[in-house]
């Protein structure tokens, strides 16, 4: 004799506890595991590729800022990119080793938050969260010294960046470059052998390298689940050929792994930044540009390696100042289609878990 | 029964435990009765501890209004028609019957019973001490036969309940789906 | 310059410039070290004064108390219940009855606990934010008043003035009740906690079991909190909660019974004093039990690790979710005053309670326990702070597999060595005992961890490995290979 219970629908509303963004599911539960799921994106649209039609390539920038609001440096950076392959523009070595150490850094502070967000979701009522903000906000604050902003950040230009770090930028970013790798230790070691952290993640979500190259996953979960696989090395932008770091791998596929992978690229971030730092020369930081870019008529993808996978934008300009079409790929969305099959039958705290470790920003998702 | 304070707790406490015995009849939601039927266990424990029994109204606290009750509330929820009306039974008849017949016993046995002889000189000088170790020793010694057995039926009825709630068929088709997917799903977790 | 240092600092030195805001910040913060070292110097030295009169007064008192001459006479400050009983004996010679000296002594004992309970809630709450905030490194509440200690009054404030919700739908009387339902346990199961030698307010004989009577009580209460909302996901948490707290009843009582075996007595006074007798913690001969009345209460009151009730936030709300106002203030009210009692009954039983191995003579004995509650409770939010949640089949096969079988063995053990120790009259025994049980502890939780199978395969816990070529599912199948 069992008791069964007939599928009740939870709806985990678009005001998360949980610091996802604006995102909607629908759960079909039966008792405890999930037995259906729907997502319902769409709350923080804000028809950005329609505006950005009106728009010029430079005035398009803030626009990548706010799609990807946690990785606003690698969102400028991809739009820039795309637009100088499309209109041919040089970019100085100097703007290259600055776009390097600002993506890096706004790599170290986006992981910082996933990895947190990702153990307050086991329940850690945001302890290790607020540790990793330490660095978060040191990066944070270096942002704000050098172009203003700390969040929406609007740094990259096409053909370079927008402005000289100031002086006190530099003994800064060594100081913070110095003590990070300690304090990266720091977090490992408060985590990696936590049984309850360990009982919570290991075996959760798994993904295999199959599924994930079938579902078009990037980034972090990708690499967690196995498949070596990044950008920075497989289509070198900037000056990523030049440097010297490694990818990290996982083995399973699993939330644990995810978490690992980024805590690794962080470190690895950390290094070549260091590199950065001890080769940048001197020289300009932007090559000029007429105020309205004409460029050829034609169409491009570029894309970089954001802090939640690939990165791309598809521009087509017909010759005009303003894209004639401007799309953003965003890793996020395309990450999140496998949530469904990883979460049925699955109990629903590791349904949040696993969507924790995807890493997603809604506002990518939904531009 | 000799001071003041006594009388006024009897009958503050028998008000309340019948009353709410009777609330347990009358009220027609299910989950009022139950409440009710806790209200008259806590008056029940206040009518022990009046008669110096402290051990036995502290374990009626325990097991009554802190684990039978919690009983009835998960076998309510787990009914289908728990939120009927509590006063369409078919047990009406038979039921009063049982009570009348139950309070014609009861009735008869107090009035019966030579209260006047027990009372009185016996009853009002014995000390209650230490209830718990006469209670005990009591247990052990002389009603030994009887608390093992109540102990074999209370291991049998978690036995019962396991086994009832076991589903074999459930468990066999995961096993089945283990030994196929290789790595298969992550290990219970327990 | 190289490419990387050779060994990074540990801990740099100050920089010269403090590069950051938010360097400068943190280290110009105001802190009470910083006040207290920067003060001038006559006030320094009128502090060391004050100190030294401090010192000299309470070694007058402790003279005074050797002597012998307050043992006893209702102006001994150690000891309340003293002044109680005389107050009581007077009553009594009045002629007016028993009555009025009970009730009289009753209502002083209520209004003395009532008020004491209320007032370590106010400041319970300021503590348990700032001590949070400090395992957060963050600063809690600091704006409202002198180091945020108008905090709690401006909570209370704030939540009494909210408006009243009732859902529609909702079970009018079963909604008002929860609240209150849940302080009244919270409030009774003070009652036999011991402060002093003659200073406890329901003394009674079966007091352990009154505690866990009382205690199972609030489990109704959240219930019908959960029941009377009319919300879905609110009677879910609500079962899932009341199933967590019967689950983890049982080990809670059964390590108590362990602590009855021993001292022979169910009144809370007798297992202080046998602890005083033998100069010997409970919590030292039976680590075991402790630990399973510790962890187990952290489930009864809802907290960190075992929050699942109110901290499935993550998804649904818990409980009371429909509760606003002053309701919800009551119930996480009691949720910390939940944990200052767990603290007194832990201290009480297993930390040997007023007493300090003889300490108890000289300053005044509910000042030791209340150090021991702090110390407990600082060990709650400490765990608060530290660890993450676990899922709720993770907590309820932990409690029935792990912690009962376990549990019951060592009552087992218990009660073999209580026979013992009552039959046999030798002057080591009790270390011995101590000595035995820290070893059994560790052989019976490895082996029973081991059988149950929690025993994490270390060698599962890997780091990812690290590449510097890219490539696709053939390179994962690869690198896969290679590795394992």
């Amino acid at each position: 004799m069992t008791t069964s219970s007939e599928p009740y629908v939870l709806n985990i509303g678009p005001q998360h506890p949980s610091t996802h963004g604006v995102f909607r599911l629908r759960v079909a539960m039966d008792g405890e595991t999930i037995v259906d799921m729907d997502m319902i994106v769409g709350y923080l649209h804000r028809s950005m590729e329609k505006l950005a039609e009106e728009r010029t390539y430079t005035q398009n920038i803030p626009f990548t800022d706010r799609a990807d609001y946690l990785a606003a440096m690698s969102g400028n950076l991809g739009l820039c990119l795309a637009v100088e392959r499309l209109a041919g523009v040089e970019v100085p070595e100097r703007a290259d080793y600055l776009r390097v150490i600002f993506a890096e850094l706004q790599r170290i502070a986006s992981h910082a938050m996933a990895n947190g967000t990702l153990v307050s979701d086991a329940g850690a009522w945001q302890t290790p969260l607020l540790y990793m903000f330490r660095e978060r906000e040191k990066i944070l604050d270096l942002f704000e010294m050098t172009c203003g902003a700390r969040l929406t950040t609007n740094y990259m230009r096409i053909g370079g960046v927008a402005f000289e770090p100031p002086p006190e930028f530099w003994p800064a970013l060594r100081e913070l470059v110095d003590e990070l790798p300690d304090r990266i230790d720091e977090y490992a070691e408060l985590l990696t052998d936590n049984e309850i952290f360990l009982a919570r993640t290991r075996g959760v979500g798994v993904i295999s390298a199959e599924d994930a190259i079938n579902g078009s996953l990037t980034g972090p979960a990708l690499r967690g689940s196995g498949v070596p696989w990044d950008l920075r090395k497989a289509e070198p932008y900037a000056v990523y050929d030049r440097l010297d770091f490694e990818i990290p791998v996982g083995r399973r596929g699993d939330v644990y792994d995810r978490f690992m992978v980024r805590l690794e690229e962080t470190k690895q971030s950390t290094r070549l930044i260091r590199q950065a730092m001890a080769e940048i020369p001197e020289g300009p930081h932007k090559t000029q540009i007429p105020l309205a870019l004409r460029p050829e008529p034609g169409e491009v993808y570029g894309r970089v390696e954001s802090p939640r996978g690939e990165l791309g934008y598809y521009l087509v300009s017909d010759g005009s100042p303003a894209p004639y079409r401007f799309h953003i790929r965003a890793p996020s969305l395309i990450n999140l289609s496998l949530l469904r099959a990883l979460a049925i039958g699955s109990p629903l705290p590791d349904a949040v878990v696993t969507l924790g470790s995807i890493d997603i920003v809604v506002g990518e998702i939904d531009r | 029964m000799e001071s003041i304070g006594i009388i006024v707790a009897f009958w503050a406490l028998a008000v309340t435990t019948v009353g709410a015995a009777l609330g347990v009849l009358v009220s027609r939601n299910l989950l009022h009765a139950i409440f009710f039927l806790i209200t008259s266990f806590l008056g029940m424990a206040g009518l022990f501890i009046t008669l110096s029994a402290d051990f036995i109204a502290a374990a009626q606290v325990l097991i009554y209004a802190g684990a039978i009750s919690v009983l009835l509330v998960f076998a309510m929820m787990l009914t289908p028609l728990a939120s009927r009306d509590n006063a369409n039974s078919l047990y009406l008849a038979p039921g009063a019957l049982a009570g009348l017949g139950l309070a014609a016993i009861v009735g008869f046995v107090a009035v019966d019973t030579p209260w006047a002889e027990l009372a009185g000189s016996t009853l009002a000088e014995r000390s209650f001490p230490d209830t718990v170790r006469t209670i005990g020793a009591q247990l052990i010694g002389r009603y030994v036969l009887a608390f093992e057995l109540a102990s074999v039926l209370l291991l049998f009825a978690l036995i019962g309940a396991v086994v009832l709630v076991h589903d074999r068929a459930a468990e066999r088709g995961a096993a089945a789906a283990a030994e196929e997917a290789g790595t298969g799903p992550r290990e219970e977790a327990t | 310059m190289t490419t990387a240092p050779a060994s990074p600092p540990r801990r740099p030195e100050a920089p010269p410039a403090l590069a950051t805001p938010m360097a400068r910040q943190i280290r110009e913060a105001p802190t009470l070290r910083g006040m207290l070292t920067r003060a001038p110097a006559p006030v320094k030295v009128a502090g060391a004064l004050a100190g030294l009169l401090f010192f000299a007064a309470n070694a007058a008192i402790g003279y005074l108390v050797i002597d012998g001459r307050l043992d006893g006479h209702w102006y001994d400050f150690r000891d309340l219940g003293v002044a109680v009983g005389e107050l009581r004996v007077w009553l009594d010679d009045r002629g007016l009855g028993p009555w009025l000296s009970y009730w009289v002594t009753a209502l002083i004992g209520a209004v003395g606990i009532l008020s004491f309970v209320g007032g370590v809630l106010l400041i319970g709450t300021w503590i348990e934010r700032r001590l949070l905030a400090k395992f957060q490194i963050r600063r809690g509440p600091n704006r409202v008043g002198p180091f945020g200690l108008l905090q709690p009054l401006a909570d209370a404030i704030k939540l009494v003035q909210k408006e009243v919700l009732i859902p529609r739908g909702a079970d009018r009387i079963l909604f008002y009740l929860p609240p209150v339902l849940v302080f009244i346990p919270a409030m009774l199961a003070w009652g036999p906690v011991p402060w002093a030698p003659t200073m406890s307010y329901l003394d009674i004989n079966v007091g352990l079991v009154y505690v866990i009577a009382i205690s199972s009580l609030s489990v109704l209460a959240i219930f019908i909190a959960g029941w009377s909302s009319n919300n879905h996901y609110a009677l879910l948490g609500a079962m899932r909660t009341v199933a967590m707290m019967i689950s983890y009843e049982i080990p809670v009582s059964i390590s108590l019974l362990s602590v009855a075996l021993f001292t022979g007595s169910l009144k809370l006074s007798a297992i202080v004093g046998w602890q005083s007798d033998h100069t010997m913690w409970l919590g030292l001969i039976m680590p075991f039990a402790l630990f399973t009345f510790f962890f187990s209460s952290t489930a009864e009151i809802n907290r960190t690790p075992n929050d699942i009730a109110e901290a499935e936030s993550e998804i649904v709300a818990g409980f009371h979710t429909e509760y606003s106002g002053m309701k919800a203030g009551l119930f996480l009210a009691v949720e910390l005053g939940n944990a200052l009692l767990i603290g007194a009954l832990a201290a009480t039983f297993f930390l040997g309670g007023y007493t300090f191995f003889g300490l108890e003579q000289w300053i005044p004995p509910y000042l030791i326990l209340a150090v021991k509650i702090s110390a407990v409770y600082f060990l709650f939010v400490w765990l608060r702070g530290t660890l993450p949640r676990f899922r709720l089949d993770q907590l309820m096969g932990y409690a029935w597999k792990f912690l009962i079988p376990l549990s019951i063995a060592f009552m087992g053990v218990s009660a073999v060595e209580a026979s013992i120790l009552a039959r046999v009259d030798l002057p080591g025994l009790l270390l011995i005992v101590l000595v035995v049980n820290a070893a059994l502890t560790v052989v019976f939780v490895r082996l029973w961890a081991r059988v149950v199978g929690y025993e994490a395969p270390r060698d599962e816990v890997t780091m990812p490995a690290l590449t510097t070529s890219v490539g696709g599912l053939r390179a994962a199948q690869r690198l896969r290979g290679g590795a394992s």
